[in-house]
């Protein structure tokens, strides 16, 4: 009998040696990989702000709602059932997803899946009804037919399919605050699977693309204990390492002008009907973009909207002739190279003018002879500048074209930027009539932005800004990471070219010049219409013109510059820049002065208004 | 002189009795020790849990109420407002601006500032 019981302790204490010494590593990574988890922590990507920390975009946490068609039983249907209204799907499709599936594991052995997606993107407040509904999810089943085991079975099963079957993933959803407004500059977000089967965004577009790393963050993990419910065990914390939240991007868009912006542009669009418009509202001083839309636009939060007609910011990514707003370029150019003087006169040929075996026509009511050359920026003539141009000559007219940053990248932080090198040609690839077409702006392309940054450039004194959009970098708590700060290019004239070139562009918006429609009341106004041909198989069209009107206020001291750009509007050859894009121009610019409060100009106010009488110590 | 055996076996002996004693209550509380600490480990892990989960909350409030600031702000949203209950608003006119320029300060010019400061005491410099 003793012998027995010291046998079955030496039994004992050699089973124990086994377990605990000889698979020990064995049976601890066992016990280990049963109760311990590697829980994901995923960053939360950064918001996106306009100049006065408005949110334009921002990530809300959402579920991606699961099941595990394992633990279901026969339920199917009354989970289906219960669940189809709340995730906002048709029943039996939901029914399809919840049904076991045999499928091939990396064994090859057969297993039923225990992972089905039934739901993304589902809001919080769903999800906490969901699982209300299924820890309350009536079975029809009746429990006195059952044996007693057959119940404690039951129980189990209803336990499980109630706690266990239908389980939320955590995911982020992005939502632009303002709908479509900045659409192309903010871009869109797209979403991809990660490894451990969550899923992550990803910018596509605009902002979200160029500054992806930035606002993406880094994803951290858990490892950690967990009980038999799956409830974390603290103490049991392995790894812990945080996930860092993406950085907030501060930009120098304003939202309420750009939705000054937006809304005149869209009033536009139902007016004139245009294949697309376009609209840049800059300072000159730094390069500060406010305002940038690009229409047809489209809602970042519906990706279904967006198509290959929406999803362009034309702004930047399309390339055009610029027409007669590159006349500034041409004549800033004589005038800093003291080629002539806005006083000298030009001979107009009464708007007929055979160069190197092309003949150049002025606007059908333009029969011009001797005109000063200011009046050549008023009228708009085409064959003044392209005598002004061909007076400076093709090598320094490229020059200057380049020095004004045409055929090379701004450098604005979005995706998608043409350089356009391909179309300004160097002066020695030019053909003969080149140094007469280009001044007035064909057998060249440019985008609008490098057009609008031009103008602004004589607007700036002369000074050509590198286009700024983002404002500085922060992290969560507003702490400033990253500051970026207005840079300005090089000179490209001299402020007195600069000066006179802003005199000669005020005349453009008098009675007598090409944008009476865009004067303002209380401003004076510098600007340049364009009205290009588009160029259709080869030919210029006679009925499809890229119009447009870049005008920039306080003339003597620009507080923002405008561009406005109009492609094929619906009155085809009577399209012009002025009539066209001069109302809009008008508009958005005494609605910004208002919203920015420019202070308006002394000598256009009238004698007795309230801010003279002020100023002049007289009391009412 | 001989002695009294039964006496002596008779005799307790505390000595070992209280070590025993001893040892068994140094067991029996380092196990009841061992125990409370597990407990209090496990209460106060459960703790941080639910503190975690309740600062995760009030951040995705504090998000959401952000969120909901940001809606009220949205000129989109206000000037949809505006237009919907035809207030009639709209933006002032420079005109109707009414500026009032403030005059510079003249500052009280200090004569001979070098001597001022050299006729003070080092020490109110100092201070």
């Amino acid at each position: 009998m003793m012998a027995l019981v010291v046998l079955a302790f030496i039994g004992l204490g050699l089973r124990l040696v086994d377990l605990q010494l000889w698979r020990h590593a064995e049976l601890g990574a066992l016990a280990e990989k049963g109760s311990q988890e590697k829980i994901p922590q995923a960053a939360r990507r950064g918001d996106i702000l306009d100049v006065n920390g408005n949110l334009l975009a921002t990530t809300v946490p959402v579920k991606t709602v699961c099941a595990n068609p394992l633990l279901m039983g026969n339920q199917q249907a009354a989970v289906a059932h219960a669940l189809a209204p709340l995730l906002q799907m048709n029943e039996a499709d939901l029914l399809q997803k919840l049904q076991p599936r045999l499928m091939k594991n990396s064994k090859g052995q057969t297993v039923t899946n225990q992972y089905a997606v039934l739901q993304r993107k589902v809001s919080d407040e769903t999800w906490q009804k969901i699982y209300c509904t299924m820890t309350n999810l009536p079975l029809a089943i009746d429990l006195s037919k059952m044996s007693k085991t057959e119940r404690v079975d039951f129980r189990n099963v209803a336990f499980n399919l109630r706690q266990h079957a239908i389980f939320g993933e955590d995911d982020q959803l992005r939502v632009y605050q303002n709908g479509a407004l900045a659409a192309h500059v903010l871009g869109f977000v797209g979403t991809k699977q990660t490894t451990n089967n969550t899923s992550e965004l990803f910018g596509y577009d605009g902002i979200e693309n160029f500054f992806d790393n930035k606002l993406e963050g880094a994803s951290g993990w858990r490892v950690t204990g967990m009980d038999s419910r799956k409830n974390e065990l603290t103490a049991y914390r392995d790894e812990d390492v945080q996930a860092r939240d993406g950085l907030n991007v501060v930009l120098t868009i304003d939202t309420a002008v750009q939705n000054i912006l937006e809304t005149e542009l869209a009033d536009a669009m139902r007016e004139h009907l245009p294949a697309g418009i376009t609209g840049i509202i800059t300072r000159p001083g730094t390069g500060e973009i406010l305002a940038m839309a690009s229409f047809p636009n489209f809602d970042p939060n519906n990706l279904q909207s967006i198509n290959t007609n929406n999803e362009p910011n034309r702004v930047i990514s399309d390339v055009m002739e610029p027409g007669s707003t590159f006349k500034t370029i041409v004549i800033s150019g004589a005038l800093n190279d003291r080629i002539v003087s806005l006083n000298d006169t030009v001979f107009c040929e009464n708007g007929l003018f055979h160069y190197g075996g092309i003949t150049l026509h002025d606007a059908e009511h333009n029969h011009l002879g001797n005109i000063p050359v200011w009046e050549v920026l008023e009228k708009s003539s085409n064959i003044g500048a392209s005598k002004i141009g061909i007076k400076l000559q093709a090598p320094r007219l490229y020059e200057y074209m380049t020095d004004f940053g045409f055929g090379a990248a701004t450098g604005i932080p979005l995706p998608g930027e043409v350089s356009a090198h391909r179309f300004v040609r160097p002066a020695n690839e030019w053909g003969k009539y080149s140094i007469a077409q280009i001044p007035m702006g064909q057998g060249v392309a440019v985008t609008r932005l490098q057009m609008a940054m031009a103008i602004s450039a004589i607007a700036n004194g002369g000074v050509l800004m590198r286009p700024m959009l983002v404002k500085q970098l922060q992290d969560s708590e507003g702490n400033i990471v990253q500051k970026y700060e207005p840079q300005a290019v090089r000179r490209v004239v001299s402020e007195d070219t600069a000066k006179q070139m802003v005199e000669a562009l005020k005349t453009v918006v008098s009675d007598e010049g090409t944008a009476p429609l865009a004067r303002l009341a209380d401003y004076v106004v510098a600007g340049k219409t364009g009205t290009a041909q588009k160029v259709e198989d080869g030919k210029y069209a006679n009925d499809r013109f890229v119009v447009s009107f870049i005008g920039f206020f306080p003339a003597d001291n620009p507080k923002i510059c405008i561009s406005i750009v109009m492609d094929s509007p619906k009155e085809g050859g009577r399209a012009f820049g002025g009539a066209l894009c001069g109302p809009v121009f008008h508009n958005v610019a005494e609605r910004c002065a208002s919203y920015l409060n420019i202070p308006a100009d002394e000598h256009m106010q009238a004698p007795n208004s309230p801010a003279l009488l002020v100023a002049a110590g007289v009391s009412r | 002189m001989a002695k009294n055996k039964k006496n002596q076996a008779a005799a307790i002996r505390f000595g070992p009795a209280l070590a025993a004693f001893f040892a068994c209550f140094v067991i029996a509380g380092a196990a009841v020790g061992y125990v409370w600490q597990k407990g209090q480990i496990y209460e106060l892990g459960k703790q941080i849990r639910d503190k975690e989960i309740r600062l995760v909350q009030l951040q995705k409030d504090d998000d959401q109420r952000v969120k909901d600031l940001a809606e009220l702000r949205s000129p989109v949203k206000l000037d949809e407002r505006a237009k919907e209950l035809n207030l009639g608003l709209s933006p002032a006119q420079p005109m109707q601006v009414v500026r009032l320029s403030e005059p510079a300060i003249s500052m009280p010019v200090i004569k001979n500032m070098t001597r001022q400061f050299a006729a003070r005491p080092i020490d109110a410099m100092s201070q």
